[in-house]
């Protein structure tokens, strides 16, 4: 076994607070004359030990105040141990604040003697080296000029370069690195690097735990002078983060507990509506310290992204969800929260006896005529349209056919679209459908983003991990929570329905709205595909949503939920809002009401009365949060929606 | 013993950084400054010129070469108080580096003196100046000079180590300091001849008072070119040695405490 390098023995430090005030005779003679020279002792180091063989590198890790600079010291020489005993063999590099030994008057080139001289090196050692350490450096043409006119970034570089130009067997470093250009640290970290791999024992202080396990093999944890852990750099880092964390968490609930008694225990925000938006912009804004309570009326978190784990699946109960977007830093913050899976939603239809590629696309248009190539397949609907001879559409068939042709029409789009209005397509007004687009490659992909795919976890736990710390009431309405605790809240986000805000006094907005009919079915894979639509009329649902597949599930059994539209009626589950000129209008009316209102902030999809997908609706709460919080969340390249930061 | 061998070694490992510490107070102090060296001629010259026009009217009858004289007391006076109040502050004043790296404390304390008595040794080109200017005579036994220099330098040494000391535990100790000097200044036939003390204080101040032996040794062979009594002379050493015991004492007794108040 190889003898250890640095031994520390049952190590205390012992500081006399008392006598540290007192620093000038004209105190010490009052104290004593008052006989108040106590003695107060204070122990910054309590029977540490540490054994360190060479080629080591161990961190220190601690927080501020836990002793870690005074065990270097000590190590060092600095500070003489109080009891116990501190041995090296060899000879230590202390780069403890680069550039201690510098004088701001001197040049460079005078500076690099001095504070070689420091480190105990002698004036010839240093004229050898003198030329790696200005390359190392890379001072250049300032090497004659005083180090008082240098920035900081060279101060360090150079102060870098002296400590490490020899090998020295023992490096101390007190977290001096974060200076410097990025090139530097580079250069600084190949520099460590190349020390450790030649056989360097290294002390290494940082508060960045990350650091610590990139660079070191153990670690040493303290907390006021007391050892708590020591061993291998993973799991006493680790076992430090928890802790750190445990400790942030009290740490707020008490300075939350001190707020609520001295606002008279109110909320910040009343965020009503536990789904994306309000669980987005609760988060954001408990981060930036402030207290919220999510109240929702449903007995579950998450809104209608809510999926629930049965037989091992996860159901996306309000309906398919599948997280897309071309934002990236969209998909970063939803990444945060969550892994994301790599489905990509190719769906299928069905008509009759037929299957076909969704989106409407060479696959399907393959299939439908037996063409090949993308020219054979313009030409066959250009020729349906032009036989068509349809002139002003005069309702949403004619306007269908006008796009696509007779036989995309009625296989894929007449049927479907019937059972989801209800209505005959001849009786249905033309701009419902605006485009229909047809895709001339082999690409069953639905969406056109970048960013796709399914939280590995579920939707739920996204929510969850959102509302970490918040408070939240469920099962609780708005109306009966503000009239059981007026003046609670300072503020509030509201993402229910925006007529129901105001008892829906000029009448209701009107929704489209999806039954689900779920059944667990006892075979292992019922369709083969997570979505499939169907297109005639005769089937009464539109489509079968089978969940598992959404995961790459292979459960033994399968859960499937029929999608059938129904019209709406007033106090059934709004889903989809409808953007005819009525609805705009009453929504317009609504709005005003809105405006009116202090201290209310509407969102969301039913505030808005708005469709937004996943990620419009988080890029809007992250919108909101920016603007009501006054700090710079992610950028979302719209700088102008942010207060001011 | 081996601890003494530790601290020869010690000392030899940091003999470079004396020389850079002294280096870089020359060159500080005369960096930039348009006359550079010549300052430290200069300075006393001034001065010099400034109390003799003051003093020599009072004092001309009972003092040969009156510049001269004045001009030792100055000079080695000066000596005294630039060495002594620098290495009072050299501990505290280095506390950053101190706290970050290892370094005998010593060093800062020695190099502070030593700078002070380069820079005594330069200004040592007025003193010739003056001495030509007013045809005073060169005399052999100023071949003694460096002899008292270091005397001089020895005495300053162990005040400067006590004084460091003191500062780090009592900062008010530099204007007590400060009230010290001057009365010394007083005390000290700098501008005055000796003669015209009463005789009880002459004696006690040719007793009691370091730097008149050290002013009397340097006046002996420059002034009166002849020895210097073997009283002052040996005097002179003993003091110089004393001193040095007890500020080394005291301060490697209390250094590793300094730490805790720097």
């Amino acid at each position: 076994m190889a003898k250890n390098i640095i031994d520390v023995d049952h190590v205390s430090i012992r500081f006399n607070l008392a006598n540290q005030k007192v620093n000038n005779l004209k105190e010490y003679a009052i104290k004593m004359a008052k006989r108040e020279l106590m003695f107060q002792e204070f122990f910054a180091l309590k029977d540490v030990n540490l054994h360190v063989k060479p080629g080591e590198s161990w961190g220190l890790i601690g927080t501020n105040g836990s002793g870690k600079s005074t065990l270097l010291k000590t190590i060092t020489g600095i500070l003489k141990p109080y009891e116990g005993t501190v041995k090296v063999r060899g000879n230590i590099a202390p780069m403890i604040e680069l550039g201690a030994g510098f004088d701001m008057e001197l040049t460079a080139r005078e500076n690099i003697f001095l504070n070689g001289a420091v480190l105990g090196h002698s004036e010839e050692f240093m004229q050898e080296h003198f030329d790696d350490i200005v390359e190392f450096a890379g001072l250049g043409n300032f090497l004659d000029s005083p180090i008082k006119n240098y920035s900081s970034g060279m101060k360090a570089r150079l102060g870098f370069a002296v400590a490490t130009m020899v090998d020295p067997e023992v490096l101390i470093v007190d977290e001096v690195l974060s200076v410097g250009d990025y090139q530097f640290r580079k250069k600084c970290n190949e520099r460590m690097e190349e020390m450790l791999s030649g056989g360097t024992t290294l002390l290494y202080v940082s508060h960045n735990i990350d650091s610590v396990k990139a660079l070191c093999t153990h670690a040493l944890w303290l907390d006021h002078g007391d050892v708590i852990m020591s061993g291998s750099a993973q799991e006493v880092c680790d076992a430090y983060s928890t802790r750190q964390e445990q400790m942030y968490k009290v740490e707020r609930k008490e300075k939350e507990v001190k707020k609520a008694r001295k606002t008279g225990n109110k909320y910040d925000y009343l965020v009503v509506g536990a789904g994306l938006y309000g669980a987005v912009f609760a988060h954001e804004a408990y981060q930036a310290g402030k207290r919220c309570l999510v109240i929702d009326k449903r007995d579950h978190i998450g809104g209608n992204v809510y999926t629930e784990k049965t037989s091992n699946i996860n159901v996306h109960k309000y309906g398919a969800h599948i997280f897309h977007t071309n934002k990236k830093p969209i998909w970063d913050y939803v990444n945060r929260f969550s892994q994301f899976n790599n489905y990509v939603n190719t769906p299928v239809a069905v008509y009759k006896d037929e299957l076909y590629n969704l989106p409407f696309n060479m696959n399907t248009f393959s299939r439908l005529w037996g063409v090949k190539t993308p020219r054979e397949a313009k030409d066959k609907i250009a020729e349906q349209i032009k036989q068509l001879n349809i002139g002003e559409p005069k309702n949403l068939e004619e306007q269908a056919l006008s796009l696509v042709g007779t036989d995309v029409y009625e296989k894929l789009i007449k049927g479907y679209t019937e059972k989801q209005w209800g209505r005959d397509c001849k009786e249905l007004p033309s701009f419902i459908i605006k485009r229909l687009p047809l895709r001339f490659t082999y690409d069953n992909n639905y969406f056109n983003d970048r960013y796709q795919g399914i939280p590995e976890d579920g939707y739920t736990n996204i929510v969850l991990k959102l509302l970490e710390g918040i408070d939240v009431k469920l099962d609780t309405d708005y109306e009966a929570y503000v009239k059981e605790h007026p003046d609670t809240f300072e503020k509030v986000i509201y993402t229910g329905p925006i007529d129901e805000y105001f008892g829906y006094s000029l009448g209701h907005l009107e929704y489209r709205t999806v039954r689900f009919e779920t059944e667990e079915l006892d075979v292992e894979n019922f369709q083969g595909n997570a979505v499939v639509n169907y297109t005639e009329r005769e089937v009464p649902y539109t489509r079968i949503i089978e969940h598992k597949h959404f995961e790459f599930g292979q459960q033994p059994t399968t859960i499937i939920s029929r999608e059938y539209s129904e019209e709406w009626k007033p106090g059934m589950e709004p889903y989809y809002p409808v953007n005819d000129e009525k609805n705009g209008a009453l929504l317009a009316k609504y709005r005003e009401l809105a405006d009116k209102e202090e201290n209310v902030i509407f969102g969301g999809r039913l505030g808005n009365y708005k469709y937004y997908n996943m990620d419009q609706v988080i890029e809007e709460a992250l919108l909101l949060a920016q603007k009501e919080l006054k700090r710079k969340i992610v950028d979302l390249g719209m700088d102008e929606n942010v207060g001011e930061v | 013993m081996n601890t003494f061998r530790y601290r020869i070694r010690t000392f030899f490992q940091y003999k470079d950084l004396i020389k850079e510490l002294v280096s870089r107070d020359i060159k500080l102090k005369y960096r930039r400054s348009f006359l550079g060296y010549i300052w430290s001629v200069l300075n006393p010259l001034l001065i010099m010129i400034v109390m003799t026009v003051v003093f020599s009217a009072m004092f001309k009858r009972n003092i040969e070469n009156y510049p001269v004289y004045l001009l030792i007391g100055r000079m080695t006076y000066d000596f005294l108080t630039t060495s002594t109040n620098g290495a009072m502050r050299s501990v505290t004043g280095n506390a950053a580096l101190l706290k970050k790296t290892y370094i005998p404390k010593y060093i800062f304390t020695l190099s502070k003196v030593t700078s002070c008595m380069v820079d005594f040794v330069f200004s040592l080109g007025a003193l010739f100046i003056v001495m030509i200017a007013t045809r005073a005579s060169f005399h052999p036994h100023m071949l003694l000079l460096p002899v008292i220099i270091l005397q001089l330098y020895i005495f300053c040494c162990g005040l400067g180590f006590l004084l460091a000391e003191l500062n780090v535990f009592f900062r008010d100790i530099q204007y007590i300091y400060r009230a010290i000097t001057t009365a010394w200044m007083y005390l000290t036939p700098i501008f005055y001849p000796m003669e015209q003390l009463p005789a009880d204080l002459q004696t006690l101040i040719k007793v009691f008072n370091p730097m008149y032996y050290y002013v009397a040794q340097f006046r002996d062979v420059t002034l009166n070119g002849q020895m210097p009594g073997p009283r002052i002379f040996w005097g002179g050493w003993i003091i110089a040695f004393l001193m040095l015991f007890i500020g080394v004492g005291i301060f490697q007794k209390h250094k590793d405490k300094f730490i805790l108040y720097i």
